[in-house]
């Protein structure tokens, strides 16, 4: 991704002129600024909630864009005393630290929060920002449950703020060349689009539960889940195995490998009418995401299917060999090959690997020269600059929180499938699940009081 | 590059092949069955028959809560997850008969003879499919001091207007420090609570760190 460091003042306003036609949720005050380096009253004050494993990366790549003057990082909060101590000697002096987020929504000072909590968070704390009129960046995937992405959407909308979903794929150069590439009919029509993962993990040393670590609030890492006792395959990070908290690798990177479809469909905003998953769960120990997983989403008018499948490592398609000369700041060797997705047009196929902070397309892509007349699509000036755009502008950000919300509710659907053993069927209109009063139930989850919407 | 070798077909479906039923079983486990292999002492074994316990009913639940208990933890969570994929079965779409079955037997496991871990599962799968029946030994069990707050999320869930009712006549006796969580569940089903604002805003834990 390009970093704040590598776009000055002009690019950057440049860049966020895009949307003249929007209204800005910030208004510069006019002070001029030094060259290359925007003025006191420009600068997005923001505050980092979750700041240990992503939300540490989130917190390094902000203080990335402190340098230039493009943001001022006021606060840091975590519930483990050990990761907010890190965090803090990361933010560097006069950072505040806090446990409790509230007391940072609280603060009129601060324009914007960077979360990366466990996703099971992810739902109430842009809701609470959103409603105490901050701006989001928020990790993927969004929410957990239907009912989360709802409250996400309807915050976000009512309140005017722009939010930013960390599914960053779509910002990524060569997203913008795949993009580009298919859009151009050079596949021909597209009629099925194939995600492939690795499996998930299994818990091989299960372990029992014990007291929580002295520096953990388990309490308040629980927050709207409901209550059980501390086990230490919960976290950190390995929350991710778990249905109701991180959903498995169709959630983690589901929400990255079909955010990148959705939008080179031109998806966004449509869903589903069918989803059937079936999978294979772990043998033994606390995780319970599927190990290996078929998830089919039918899609109608236009019609097209979607599928998301984790597959033994000995079937993922091989990664392409990049030549030394093709290689530059932009287009990189292969790094993760273990995830990507096969696009099947009438007329040849396309793949790319990753989707999400490292994506890389195919070759043909790459080269593929844009002829006269050709159709261009948004190249994103970065993730992070997207959002300072759509803050500063208001226009919309490239995972805007309806884009972000329908790419988890994929995730969410598919887990709801694999879960019940049956097929769904989806009234995206509506934002329902139909005819299965039981599924309907399991598209909210009641929250433990007050960790609530 | 071929892209043929992601094959079409199903994969995750053939290895789900792997815990198919037992072979030459084709008459219905029985559940002592179901509970002998959920305790197995193999991995594999006890997967198979968890994912299975489906199609076991109302008369396997009893014996699966028992075995929720077992000290050998894999085996405790077997039965657990049989319990599960037994619930999730019973609500399947036309399946009333069943699932009414099914929640009968949940509602006996909600009694003071049960652990309380099996108390707490068991609300929360009558929060899945958990009708007028639920709603009185749920609601009862917002006296618990253990496990009101997921009896109170249970019932939240139950999409009946006797389940607001219920949550009412609740909120009026419950101990002051429960009102609020009940007001929460009252607000979420669309009732008007006076005297117990929402907290969700109201920070309350502070750090001990100070600033560099």
């Amino acid at each position: 991704m390009k970093r704040s460091g590598q776009l000055n003042r002009r690019q950057f306003l440049a860049a966020a002129g895009t949307a003249v036609a929007s209204a800005p949720y910030l208004i510069p005050s006019g002070v001029l600024a030094a060259r290359g380096r925007s003025g006191a009253s420009e600068r997005i004050t923001t505050a980092h909630i979750g700041v240990g494993g992503r939300g540490s990366k989130l917190l390094r790549e902000t203080k990335g864009f402190q340098e230039p003057g493009l943001v001022n990082i006021a606060a840091v909060c975590d519930i483990d005393r050990s990761r907010l101590a890190r965090a803090l000697e990361q933010a560097g002096a006069g950072v505040m630290p806090y446990h409790d987020y509230r007391y940072i929504l609280e603060r009129k000072d601060i324009d914007a929060v960077v979360i990366g909590t466990p996703d099971h968070w992810h739902g109430v704390q842009v809701v609470h920002a959103a409603e105490c009129g901050k701006h989001i960046y928020c990790e993927k995937p969004a929410c957990c449950t239907i009912e989360e992405g709802k409250a996400m959407v309807a915050s976000v909308k009512e309140n005017k703020v722009a939010a930013q979903i960390g599914s960053q794929g779509r910002s990524q150069p060569e997203a913008y060349l795949a993009h580009r590439y298919l859009v151009n009919g050079n596949i021909g029509h597209i009629r099925r689009v194939d995600c492939f993962h690795y499996p998930s993990p299994e818990d091989k040393n299960p372990v029992p539960d014990s007291d929580p670590p002295a520096e953990l609030d388990w309490d308040m890492w629980l927050g709207p889940l409901r209550w059980r006792p501390y086990n230490k395959r919960y976290c950190h990070g390995t929350f991710r195995w778990l249905l109701e908290s991180g959903g498995g690798q169709i959630r983690d990177r589901g929400a990255h490998v079909m955010s990148c479809a959705m939008w080179w469909m031109g998806a966004d905003g449509t869903g589903p009418v069918t989803i059937e998953a079936t999978g294979t769960p772990p043998t033994k120990g606390l995780w319970d995401s599927a190990v290996l997983m078929d998830v089919t989403y039918t899609f109608r008018n236009p019609d097209w299917v979607l599928t998301w499948r984790q597959m033994p490592n000995d079937q993922l398609p091989p990664a392409e060999e990049r030549r030394p000369e093709e290689l530059n700041n932009e287009i990189r060797k292969i790094t993760r090959p273990g995830y990507g997705a096969i696009y099947r047009g009438d007329r040849g196929e396309f793949i790319h690997w990753g989707g999400d902070g490292g994506t890389w397309a195919e070759r043909k892509a790459r080269n593929w020269k844009l002829p006269a007349g050709g159709r261009d699509v948004y190249r994103s000036p970065g993730h992070f600059e997207d959002w300072f755009n759509g803050i500063k502008t208001g226009a919309k950000t490239i995972m805007n929180i309806e884009a972000g919300v329908g790419a988890a509710n994929l995730c969410i659907l598919g887990n709801l499938s694999y879960i019940l053993g049956r097929k769904l069927e989806w009234d995206q209109a509506k934002q329902t699940i139909v005819g299965d009063e039981a599924a309907q139930r399991m598209m909210s989850r009641p929250q433990r009081h007050p960790y609530h919407l | 590059m071929s892209m043929n070798n992601l094959s079409r077909k199903s994969l995750a479906a053939g290895a789900a092949g792997l815990f198919a039923a037992p072979a030459g079983t084709a008459r219905p486990e029985t559940v002592d069955e179901l509970i002998a292999r959920i305790r197995d002492a193999s991995d594999k074994v006890r997967t198979e028959a968890w994912l299975n316990a489906g199609k076991a009913g109302a008369p396997a639940v009893k014996p699966l809560a028992k075995v929720m208990t077992d000290n050998d933890l894999e085996v405790a969570r077997a039965a657990k997850r049989a319990l599960w994929k037994l619930v999730r079965d019973a609500g399947r779409p036309r399946a009333g008969r069943q699932t009414r079955a099914v929640e009968a037997e949940l509602i006996g496991l909600l009694g003071d003879d049960q652990a309380v871990l099996v108390r707490r599962e068991a609300l929360w799968m009558l929060s899945e499919i958990g009708g007028r029946n639920s709603i009185k030994p749920v609601a009862q069990l917002m006296k618990n001091a253990e496990l009101r707050e997921d009896a109170r999320m249970s019932l939240e869930r139950i999409p009946t207007k006797r389940a607001i009712t219920a949550l009412k006549a609740r909120f009026k006796a419950a101990p002051e420090d429960f009102k609020a969580h009940i007001a929460q569940s009252l607000r979420k089903r669309g009732e008007q609570v006076a005297g117990y604002p929402c907290r969700k805003l109201a920070p309350t834990r502070k750090t001990d760190l100070k600033p560099l």
